[in-house]
């Protein structure tokens, strides 16, 4: 059964974006179907793994949880806005150097959640690191290598 | 040379290089199951059994059929072939033919324009079920008048085994010790969800992208499972997001999926939820787990007795073959003599189960491992001496003749107590770092050790690998594979093998996405098999390649092939570094001459293992064999019963790691399910339902769980392995539970013999003993 749709403009990775999109359309949904953007994954459905963490207006949501329409006028920064034309953002990087995932289908969402804990916060200890990635799930690396990762990015541990 | 590389220095092998494709992985490049659109494709939704034991009377799906964008509705009728994981126990089908056996199970498939219209045709689908009586309990399932879950009655697998004297084991031993232990149903919760995308070109051929791990298996039973020949069915792996096991494709989604391509002639995509995965994947199996075991006065096991209920649930998957391994193999972890055993494998209206990393190993450990602790105590003896007395050597030929090659068990005992800080005999502690323990809080240490084959040979008389390593003009090579990647990584560590071998760097190697119709066969990453088994056929392709190159480059340099060697991207005579061809150049001259080809080396590799004798289940299985033996402080509050872990020492023999950092990643996430496992994961059921079939009731290991494990790699180099390797994957998730469960003992002195240590019953055993009880 479908439902009216609604005119939506957004910005997502610094594009302004117009989209026509049910009420019950998930940011989600709108970012891997209506834009392609496919990096963003679903995990639980439900807001508890953190498959889909993306940015809006520089916080970072879960966009499982968010209705598109919700972000109207916002902007979106998703893992493939992350870096520019093919170069690695350093958290990136970092997380190959590590050796920070495996399946690597968690790790989008790792990442954006990563890039806005850093940039709250530059300095932070391992308890912390691993307080801020509790909402985000990895079955593989049993985090370690995340957190080691995120350890090198951040300023207290290099003094 | 032979299939295992020699020891001389190695460049590659034993570096820590970044995984394949993990730039892909980080900039949200990679392709999974659920990224991929096909033009005209249609989604499909399953509509499942809301009942454990039920008769289908009727199912009425005309509703659906004339709802608009509806393409095709399947129903068992439609999917009249028996399946299964394992030849000889085809109980199922693709969709439910007659009966129901377990909540969740697929009855009706719908395909539609999209995920919501084919969601709203399974509202209008009226299935009539005649409820039967159902059972959930093995043991119940075995006794008379239990319903029968499949007409062929209740038991699907019978082991016995008696080796030595059992009977004068016992009488001989200075303490004897008998319990009971359970274990739960664990989900492999991968981030991914399973899904599959099918479709058929216009002469009905069918193509099916799916999350499973051994594409080449799965096509052989989605050939048979569809009727057609093998060379009309593909399956392709794209990037997969976890497995563990849970994507062996015991489960019916790519089944599902074909088969409504085949229907309907277009594109179809199916994706499980996430409570659909919960329902659909094959669980680690429940199992009941009585032990009786002796010790003489020094120490060494005199007998041990088990016996094993497992709970197959409704279907069989490869539950067949775990019952053996809970049976049977971490006997060859210990000099036993005399070992007696009977395992029941049991039909129930429970969830089927399954293959999860371990393969049923970490079921026995966590009884056999907890088990060794109590008679340690018995004993008055330290459970890290009672295990090294018993510990196998290199060498020895076990009670169930398996050839024990390479065992460093002995530098894993002697890392892991030097870091731990032992003794690990029970004694008041303070915590082995000094720090201050709260008022009502007690700290202990547990040990367990844990062991795994390196590919093991069991259906069939085959546990190979074949590979081809082609050299393309620019002079890199492509390892034309199909073993694929689940997400371990297993693919980088053959790129590290290839470029060892042909003198090239690792980034000049790739490995060809699984496609079976591109790839020669192979079973897949399973048995942590990949390193040893795909290892040494990469070896032989890369010794071949590499004898075509020094030949062409002979032919070119006008030298013999036996006086050129190859450095820096090229292929000089030994001794006059200028008189030199390019690699590249040597392989575009291979290919631009009269009758030219590639440079193309296949390389295939057997493991030197048997088939354990289906009597007697004596045989060496694997060609390797790895060991794992953890230490872990915990801090059990004992007002609340909360266990906090505050360290985790992981010493592990994998011979040589091909990629360290990637092996300690195993070990880490290996040690992350293994907590879950101890401690908070299982399925909730009630009647055979699932009550928290979703991530935020069923909780696994976050980052706020537990510390970074202390690992270690300790020296060690396996003959059969290429370049000394053997597998790692799976050793390190066996010991975890039992070594938490013994440091809870240790901290509180409560024992607790089910999984998980939930803190209500640790507190209800606290309780049970008169109080609290200071360690």
């Amino acid at each position: 059964m479908s439902l009216p749709r609604h005119r939506l403009t957004l910005r997502v990775n610094g594009e302004e974006q117009e989209l026509l999109v049910e009420s019950r359309r998930l940011l989600l949904d709108a970012l891997r179907d209506d834009l392609g953007l496919t990096g963003t994954k679903r995990g639980c459905e439900e807001g508890v793994c953190g498959a889909c963490t993306v940015l809006v207006d520089g916080r970072h949501v879960r966009s499982c949880l968010l209705l598109a329409l919700q972000v109207r006028d916002r902007a979106v920064t998703t893992i493939e806005g992350l870096a520019g034309d093919g170069a690695l953002h350093p958290i990136q990087a970092a997380f190959i150097r590590a050796g920070a995932l495996q399946c690597g289908y968690c790790t989008p969402g790792f990442i954006m959640t990563t890039k806005a804990l850093l940039d709250a916060r530059a300095a932070l200890t391992e308890a912390e690191v691993r307080e801020a990635l509790s909402g985000n799930i990895c079955r593989c690396t049993g985090y370690a290598h995340i957190v080691e990762a995120i350890l090198a990015l951040t300023e207290d541990t290099k003094r | 040379m032979s299939a295992a590389a020699g020891r001389g220095k190695l460049t590659v092998v034993g570096q820590s290089l970044p995984m394949l494709g993990a730039h892909d992985k980080v900039s949200g490049r990679a392709l999974y199951v659920s990224d991929l659109k096909l033009p005209h494709m249609l989604h499909a939704k399953i509509l499942r059994s809301p009942y454990p034991h039920a008769r289908i009377v009727h199912i009425d799906a005309e509703r659906a059929r004339r709802l608009r964008g509806v393409k095709v509705v399947l129903t068992g009728a439609d999917t009249p072939r028996p399946i299964g994981a394992i030849g000889a126990h085809k109980d199922e089908h693709i969709l439910a033919v007659d009966k129901v056996r377990h909540v969740g199970e697929e009855v009706v498939a719908v395909a539609a324009v999209d995920e919501n219209t084919a969601l709203d045709a399974l509202e209008l689908i009226r299935v009539d079920y005649e409820e039967l009586p159902a059972v959930f309990d093995p043991e119940e399932a075995l006794g008379p008048g239990a319903p029968a879950v499949h007409a062929s009655g209740n038991l699907v697998r019978e082991i016995r085994i008696d080796r030595g004297d059992v009977d004068a084991g016992f009488a001989s031993a200075a303490v004897v010790h008998e319990a009971t232990y359970q274990t739960q149903p664990q989900y492999h919760a991968p981030m991914e969800p399973t899904g599959a995308v099918a479709t058929i070109d216009a002469s009905g051929r069918l193509t099916v992208w799916a999350a499973v791990q051994s594409i080449h298996r799965n096509q052989l039973r989605l050939a048979d499972a569809l009727g057609l020949p093998t060379s009309r069915v593909r399956v392709i792996q794209p990037h997969m997001g976890g497995s563990f096991g849970g994507k062996l494709g015991e489960d019916s989604t790519h089944y599902i999926a074909a088969r409504l391509a085949l229907a309907c002639g277009r594109p179809v995509r199916l994706l499980n939820t996430r409570l659909e995965d919960f329902l659909g994947v094959r669980a680690r199996m429940a199992a009941r787990i009585r032990l009786k075991m002796g010790v003489d006065p020094a120490g060494r096991i005199t007998a041990k007795e088990t016996w094993i209920h497992g709970d197959n649930g409704a279907y069989c998957g490869l539950s067949p073959e775990v019952i053996l391994v809970i049976a049977a193999r971490l006997d060859s972890l210990y000099r036993h003599r005399n070992v007696r055993t009977l395992a029941r494998l049991v039909y129930t209206n429970n969830p089927p189960s399954g293959a999860f990393r371990g393969f049923g190993n970490p079921q026995m450990a966590f009884a056999l491992e907890s088990h060794l602790d109590v008679l340690a105590e018995q004993l008055g003896m330290d459970p890290l001496e009672l295990r090294r007395r018993n510990s196998v050597q290199p060498g020895d030929t076990t009670i169930h003749g398996w050839s024990i090659g390479s065992c460093e068990l002995s530098k894993c005992y002697e890392e892991t107590a030097k870091r731990i800080g032992g003794p690990l005999r029970r004694r008041p502690r303070a915590p082995a770092d000094g720090a201050p323990v709260a008022e009502g809080r007690r700290r202990g240490i547990g040990i367990a050790v844990a062991m795994h084959v390196s590919g093991a040979r069991q259906a069939a008389d085959w546990d190979g690998s074949n590979v081809v390593v082609k050299l393309t003009p620019d002079g890199r090579a492509v390892i034309i594979c199909g073993e694929g990647d689940i997400g371990q990584g297993g693919p980088t560590a053959l790129t590290q093998i290839a470029a060892e071998t042909l003198g090239i760097p690792p980034d000049h190697v790739t490995v060809t996405p699984a496609d079976t119709e591109t790839t020669p066969f192979c079973f897949g990453p399973m048995a942590s098999r990949l390193t040893l088994v795909a290892g040494n056929a990469v070896i032989k392709a890369a010794e071949g390649a590499r004898r075509q190159l020094l030949s062409i480059a002979g032919q070119l340099l006008e030298a013999s092939p036996e006086d050129l060697t190859i450095a820096g991207g090229a292929i000089h005579v030994v001794g006059a570094p200028d008189r030199r061809v390019t690699i590249a150049q040597a392989c575009t001259a291979h290919i631009f001459r009269r009758d030219g080809e590639d440079i193309f080396a296949r390389g295939t590799y057997d493991a030197p293992s048997v088939v354990a004798d289906r009597k007697t289940y004596l045989g060496n299985v694997s060609a390797a064999y790895s060991f794992a033996v953890q230490a872990v402080e915990v801090e059990v509050d004992v007002e609340t019963g909360v266990v906090r872990i505050i360290r985790i020492v992981a010493a592990d023999d994998v011979g040589t790691p091909v990629n360290p950092r990637a092996v300690e990643g195993q070990i880490h996430g290996a040690i992350a399910q293994g907590v879950g496992y101890a401690l908070f994961e299982g399925f909730a059921l009630e009647n055979g339902r699932l009550l928290n079939g979703n991530l935020a009731d069923y909780p696994v290991a976050t980052a706020a769980s537990m510390p970074t494990p202390e690992t270690v790699l300790v020296d060690g180099w396996e003959p059969n392995g290429p370049f000394g390797a053997k597998g790692g994957s799976e050793a390190p998730i066996s010991p975890t539970a039992a070594a938490i469960a013994n440091a809870i003992y240790d901290a509180v002195g409560v024992r607790i013999t089910s999984l998980p240590i939930t803190p209500d019953k640790i507190l209800r055993a606290l309780r049970e003993r008169g109080g609290r009880r200071d360690a």
